[in-house]
């Protein structure tokens, strides 16, 4: 037991900082954190934060995430999906639809795997996300 | 743009379900979502879901693992940091309870950090920023 407070960010591996910030930042919409420097850009998503890496500037191979490692709420998943086809995003999935939520599966700019998602039934114990 | 609202959940992929749910809920003690299912374990750390996802299951239409390159498992080598109230403290909880650790704890001059491992080789951070950010407000 480590008395694990909460998630302060999760780390996306790029392989071109610019061309990712661009990415979360005008694709995605997501707003950039003011105490972000040069080289540690962050991006928040409402509950958690996202921190662009560079692994080979720690002499460290780049791996993109698997696919639906960052699984992003919005309202509506087929408007998001087709504002991000429009904007040349990479689908890797046609939606899916879970029983409980639907879903559609992207690669970012570098290849890391997220995707849209809303859950729309209400869990076991009548709350709704 | 689209109208992102939050983070869902954050998947971690495991070749060991079982083994991941005694770690995740046990040797970390994060709580288990009880809406959660045995084949889709979630934990929650406060501010954000943990999804365990057998790494079979990313085969699945939904996930498609082949497009992105890969036939195997490959742990994720980019961290999830969760908080904690004392690097060095938790450290050494983590240690007595057998988890690997990756190089000496560091302090980038705001923050301590201690990159460790679940037991599929998934790098995860204990993390703890002691200095204000620079408008003043702390975390």
């Amino acid at each position: 037991m480590i008395d694990a407070q909460r998630v302060d960010f999760i780390a996306v591996p790029v392989q071109d900082r610019e061309r990712a910030a661009k990415f979360y930042e005008e694709t995605l919409g997501l707003p950039r954190n003011p105490n972000s420097t040069e080289t540690w850009i962050e991006f928040e998503t409402g509950n958690v934060t996202l921190a662009l890496v560079d692994p080979p500037s720690a002499g460290q191979a780049f791996v993109p995430l698997p696919s639906g490692s960052i699984v992003i709420r919005v309202p509506d998943v087929e408007t998001a999906k087709a504002r991000l086809q429009e904007a040349g995003v990479a689908l890797i999935a046609e939606t899916w639809d879970s029983g409980v939520c639907n879903g559609a599966s992207f690669v970012d700019s570098e290849g890391n795997g997220f995707a849209v998602h809303h859950r729309y039934a209400p869990y076991s114990d009548g709350t709704t996300p | 743009m689209i109208d992102v609202q939050r983070t869902d959940f954050a998947t971690v992929v495991t070749q060991d379900t079982e083994r991941a749910i005694q770690f995740y809920g046990e040797t970390l003690g994060l709580p288990r979502n009880p809406n959660s299912a045995d084949e889709w374990p979630e934990f929650e750390t406060g501010n954000l879901t943990l999804a365990v996802c057998h790494w079979a299951q990313l085969g699945r239409e939904e996930f498609q693992w082949e497009q992105l390159g890969r036939e195997e498992f490959t742990p994720s080598i980019s961290p999830i940091a969760l908080r904690v109230p004392d690097v060095e403290k938790a450290r050494r909880r983590l240690e007595e309870a057998g988890v690997q650790f990756r190089g000496e704890t560091f302090d980038s001059g705001v923050c301590h950090l201690a990159v460790f491992h679940d037991p599929d080789g998934n790098r995860l951070i204990l993390h703890h920023r002691y200095a204000p950010h620079e408008d003043g407000t702390k975390p």
